[in-house]
């Protein structure tokens, strides 16, 4: 399936806003922070919907999203350009989700809450309608989704996701197949099927 | 289900997830509390090693002026000033000091053996005061030792909390600095005594 990441192949950068992007961060990294808003305006719906989609609560990815550019603004330093400022931050929004439901037993309670605040179900069918599958998402389990979200979601590639979530490449395929056997039960029962 | 339903099913997810939508604009500007955060002033990181040296230079005060107070005590004057007596005074009564810095610093046994000697020594040169005198010394004592021990029962709850280790440093440094005005005045008492 994916092979790089979204945001590499993504084609709303184009070159001039490439370049702005690199002199935006050059001034960051000089503690600029108006040159940091400009990053910030230009990545932060990607990083909050990365955040919500492994959270799956808005609450906590706003806060992930916001400590994920606080992150980003400390370490700056270490960017050296080696993948797009784009994927960089992705990786300090997944160590930031990651860090604190490490910390958070919420994860527990987020699961409790969808199940009891889902919506009756409709079918996906061919119309398009992907509600459903947002929610069979956030009823996976963490491992399942954070990987079934940064590879099929955000396209990064299994060898990437490991690197991003600090499993191995297996693991990381293992995950998703999980992920398509629990998605592909939940889709059925929202079809009616089974 | 055979294998290429399957398949088919899987390949129906995978394209599903890929017309996810990637961007989710936050219903609020998460900007002004990232702006705050990072243009806040930075706080000072407090080295456990300017620690370790302020326990070490809290000791060495403690343990010289110990020493200095006991040369200029049993050295100087003391046989020829007859000690005033004690029931022309109220008693002095002083609390047990911890020497606690948190949980990851003590003072250990040397500053106690060290202060329960220049606490001796005090209470010792305190007699040779005036009443008047006495009593206000006594005062001062009482309230900075106050201060040390609620310092002490706060530190107890939050061992770690910079500030209270450094608010029982600088108090532990008043409580000397008090010792040894107390034996400036007690020097002075026998000098005017000596003549």
């Amino acid at each position: 399936m994916a092979t790089g990441s979204a945001f590499d192949e993504a084609p709303v950068v184009t070159d001039q806003a490439a370049i702005d992007e690199s002199h935006w961060v050059e001034r960051a990294k000089q503690a600029d922070t108006a040159a940091f808003e400009k990053l910030y305006r230009r990545h932060v719906d990607k990083v909050y919907g990365l955040c919500l989609r492994m959270t799956g609560n808005a609450a906590e990815a706003e806060d992930c999203a916001q400590e994920a550019f606080i992150q980003a603004w400390t370490k700056l330093g270490k960017f050296r350009g080696d993948s797009s400022f784009a994927t960089w931050i992705h990786r300090v929004a997944v160590n930031s989700v990651l860090g604190r439901m490490r910390k958070s037993r919420r994860e527990q309670d987020r699961i409790r809450a969808v199940n009891e605040i889902a919506p009756a179900r409709e079918s996906i069918g061919d119309s398009g309608n992907l509600q459903d599958m947002e929610i069979a998402i956030n009823e996976l389990p963490s491992g399942a989704r954070h990987v079934f979200v940064l590879h099929a979601v955000y396209g990064y590639s299994h060898d990437e996701t490991g690197n991003m979530l600090g499993i191995a490449v297996g693991t990381s395929k293992a995950q998703l197949h999980r992920a398509k056997r629990l998605l592909s039960q939940q889709l059925k029962v929202a079809n009616g099927e089974i | 289900m055979s294998d290429n339903e399957r398949n088919e099913f899987d390949d129906e997810i995978m394209q599903a997830a890929g017309k996810l939508a990637t961007a989710v604009a936050p219903a609020r500007d998460l900007w002004p509390g990232i702006e705050a955060a990072i243009t806040a002033p930075a706080r000072p990181q407090r080295s456990v090693w300017n620690s370790v040296w302020a326990q070490a230079a809290a000791v060495l005060l403690l343990v010289g002026g110990s020493s200095g107070l006991t040369y200029l005590a049993m050295g100087g004057a003391t046989s020829t000033l007859p000690p005033q007596s004690a029931g022309t005074g109220p008693q002095l009564v002083f609390e047990p000091v911890s020497g606690s810095f948190g949980s990851q610093y003590n003072l250990g046994s040397e500053f106690q053996v060290a202060h329960n000697e220049l606490d001796a020594k005090l209470a010792e040169q305190l007699r040779q005061l005036p009443p008047e005198t006495r009593s206000d010394v006594q005062k001062n004592v009482n309230t900075i030792r106050e201060a040390i021990r609620e310092i002490n029962i706060a530190l107890a709850a939050e061992p770690d909390n910079v500030l209270l280790q450094e608010l029982l440093l600088s108090t532990y440094r008043e409580e000397m600095d008090l010792m040894i005005k107390v034996d400036g005045l007690a020097s002075e008492v026998m000098r005017r005594n000596d003549i």
